[in-house]
């Protein structure tokens, strides 16, 4: 395309360097959709900068629903692997993070059917911020019951209540009180109505209450 | 503030503790890379079989499903029991449902074939006095008689014999 130097009046044909310029946009930039386009035309980079994006919030869902972080990594990975290959299928109705979760998440209500009453728990270190988090320190520095257990004892107890409770409301709770989800998001992950996810909501942190009781007088 | 809300506050607050928990320093560095690699050999190990001979074809697919290499174990079990079941069959005596062996009249063989076998195989000495087969329709009818089942039996009786030599000899 020939364009005009506003100065000076002379046609010109744009740069080699400013064209150069366009592509080396960091990837940071670029929209999902495109690289959802790229990534379905076989391109993995474009592929390897889709899964950057959402392999922590993909893989702290599956970690929290099997508080296990072998089989977190495993289902992750596989999640992403089957979210390539299905690539061509995804017709774009949702986002490809929803579309990336709920595959994720599919895989992970099977793979908890099939492991039913094998549970172990396989937990992440609490990072370096948890002992200065305001909230935790209110719960173990009140004179409470709770308050000669340790950060570590929470965690167990707090894991194992999560374990108790079915895959859909784990799931639901998961989302929502750790991920921090709104209930349209769950909503469309879940393929279920808003309703339904609040009622979920509901009787899951009801559930909750009975098994750490302990925690929350 | 109705405590009810009060209490979720409080579990809200709890659910931190999920928050920091963490997967070991420089996970989510090689995670993409490990996905991407997987991804990677998953195509390679598809792509392979398509220059493969068809055994490895094959072999590729009853690795992937052991449900079809349960089934192709079965098929190759029934094939050679099968076969071993036909085999016994076609090596057994004349089965009178084999059409070569029937004729018409529902006799196993034409009587001149079974003349000429009953000669050629049992008396040799007959080979050196007399003719090899037997033409005269008479004589055959009445083999073919003896040999047909489909026809009405004859009545046998059994009657004494004496072995006793005359007086006198």
């Amino acid at each position: 395309m020939i364009m005009t130097e506003p100065a000076t009046g002379k046609a010109s044909k744009p740069s080699p360097p400013e064209r150069k310029v366009e592509q080396e946009t960091p990837p940071a930039t670029v929209d999902e959709s495109v690289l959802v386009d790229r990534a379905r035309r076989g391109d993995l980079g474009a592929y390897d900068e889709l899964v950057q994006r959402y392999q922590q919030r993909v893989y702290a869902t599956v970690y929290h629903m099997t508080s296990n972080h072998e089989d977190a990594n495993d289902l992750a990975q596989e999640a992403f692997i089957k979210a390539y290959q299905a690539l061509k299928s995804f017709k774009g109705g949702s986002s490809f993070y929803t579309w990336v979760y709920r595959i994720a998440v599919n895989k992970t209500i099977n793979f908890l059917k099939q492991r039913k009453n094998r549970t172990h728990l396989s937990l992440n270190d609490l990072d370096f911020n948890a002992e200065n988090d305001p909230d935790l320190v209110a719960l173990t520095s009140d004179k409470t019951p709770r308050r000669e257990a340790n950060l570590t004892e929470l965690q167990e107890k707090l894991n194992e209540a999560m374990q108790q409770l079915s895959e859909q409301h784990r799931l639901v709770v998961t989302l929502h009180d750790v991920q921090g989800l709104s209930h349209e998001e769950i909503a469309a992950i879940m393929e279920c109505n808003i309703g339904t996810v609040r009622s979920r909501l509901f009787y899951a942190r009801q559930q909750l209450q009975g098994y750490l009781s302990d925690y929350l007088k | 503030m109705n405590p009810e809300s009060q209490d979720f506050e409080q579990l809200r607050r709890l659910f931190a503790v999920k928050r920091h928990e963490q997967p070991p320093p420089g996970y989510f560095d090689r995670f993409s890379r490990d996905v991407i690699a997987r991804i990677k050999a998953g195509e390679q190990g598809d792509a392979a079989p398509a220059n493969a001979g068809w055994i490895q074809k094959l072999w590729a697919i009853l690795e992937a499903r052991p449900v079809f290499a349960g089934a192709f174990g079965a098929a190759v079990c029934a094939m050679l029991i099968s076969a071993i079941l036909n085999s016994e069959s076609t090596g057994s005596v004349p089965n009178p449902m084999n059409p070569a062996m029937t004729q018409a009249g529902g006799a196993f063989a034409p009587a001149s074939t079974v003349a000429a076998t009953s000669v050629s195989v049992n008396d040799n000495a007959a080979l050196a006095s007399g003719p090899i087969l037997n033409a005269n329709p008479a004589d055959t009818a009445s083999l073919q008689q003896l040999f047909d089942f489909n026809a009405t039996q004859p009545n046998l009786q059994v009657a004494p014999v004496s072995f006793q030599t005359p007086a006198g000899n």
